[in-house]
């Protein structure tokens, strides 16, 4: 990369980028706040921050670590924008009238749901570990946090889940 | 990895936005950019209207004091003339 315009000339160009990251980077946003509409203002947002610092994109694998990176950031500051706005609560994770096996849809939208409920840190390390593949120390590195830290939000999610799976009759297959 | 972990890969797949979200990125990006004053200015800003404001009341109370002083003075040599040509017309008198 010669200088902050040349990034349109590369493989990497803009519309490229939106087009092979958009999924990663919604996701983020819609895994961690549970709502349609804010993911996709957020994954706009972090496209358009994106557009405005192409040119200190340095290659493929470095616009991907940004764009998480960015997303994560922009994600967690929209949860904070909406706190005064109603969020999902555990009590209105309603009780499914049938009991969801491991593998049916029904049981991922439990298991989204639940996650919805999670505090901010826990949720957004869930969201990087299980969408996106992350290890406990990349996750870290994203996030901004340490790595004890990261893993103890994976345990004691992991650990919730399972006792709120169980308590509405799923468990191991 | 155990089944959960297998359930929350599934439930946290990826998805896609909604259909023709690049055009509305390119859309955007093509709109000029309004830039909003960073909370960090705005509160600066916020500051220095209070610091002129409060210099310049201060100004007017000190001004107003120092009104307030010649005004008590005048008032004083006033009164001692008084008092003098009071005194002359009485000793005339006598």
């Amino acid at each position: 990369m010669t200088g902050a315009g040349s990034a349109v000339q590369h493989a990497w160009d803009f519309a490229g980028l939106v087009r092979e990251h958009r999924s990663m980077v919604f996701s983020v946003a819609y895994h961690f706040l549970h709502d349609p509409d804010q993911a996709e203002e957020v994954a706009q947002d972090v496209f358009l921050s994106l557009h405005r610092n192409l040119g200190s994109v340095e290659s493929p694998a470095h616009a991907v670590h940004w764009l998480r990176k960015v997303a994560v950031q922009r994600s967690i500051d929209a949860a904070r924008r909406r706190q005064r706005r109603p969020q999902v609560a555990l009590e209105d994770v309603a009780e499914p009238s049938t009991r969801p096996a491991p593998g049916d849809a029904l049981l991922s939208e439990l298991l989204r749901k639940l996650i919805a409920t999670l505090p901010e840190g826990p949720r957004m390390a869930m969201v990087l570990r299980y969408q996106e593949d992350l290890d406990p120390a990349e996750i870290a590195e994203v996030m901004g946090i340490p790595l004890g830290t990261v893993k103890s939000h994976i345990q004691r999610s992991l650990a919730l889940l399972r006792e709120k799976l169980a308590r509405r009759g799923v468990g191991e297959r | 990895m155990d089944w959960l972990e297998q359930e929350l890969k599934n439930a946290l797949s990826r998805k896609e936005p909604l259909e023709g979200f690049d055009e509305r990125v390119a859309a955007a990006a093509r709109r000029p950019r309004v830039v909003a004053m960073p909370a960090r200015r705005w509160l600066a800003a916020a500051a220095a209207v209070i610091v002129l404001v409060g210099a310049g009341e201060g100004y007017r109370w000190h001004r107003g004091e120092v009104a307030k002083q010649q005004v008590m003075l005048a008032m004083r040599i006033t009164g001692e003339k008084l008092s003098f040509v009071q005194a002359r017309i009485a000793g005339e008198g006598q």
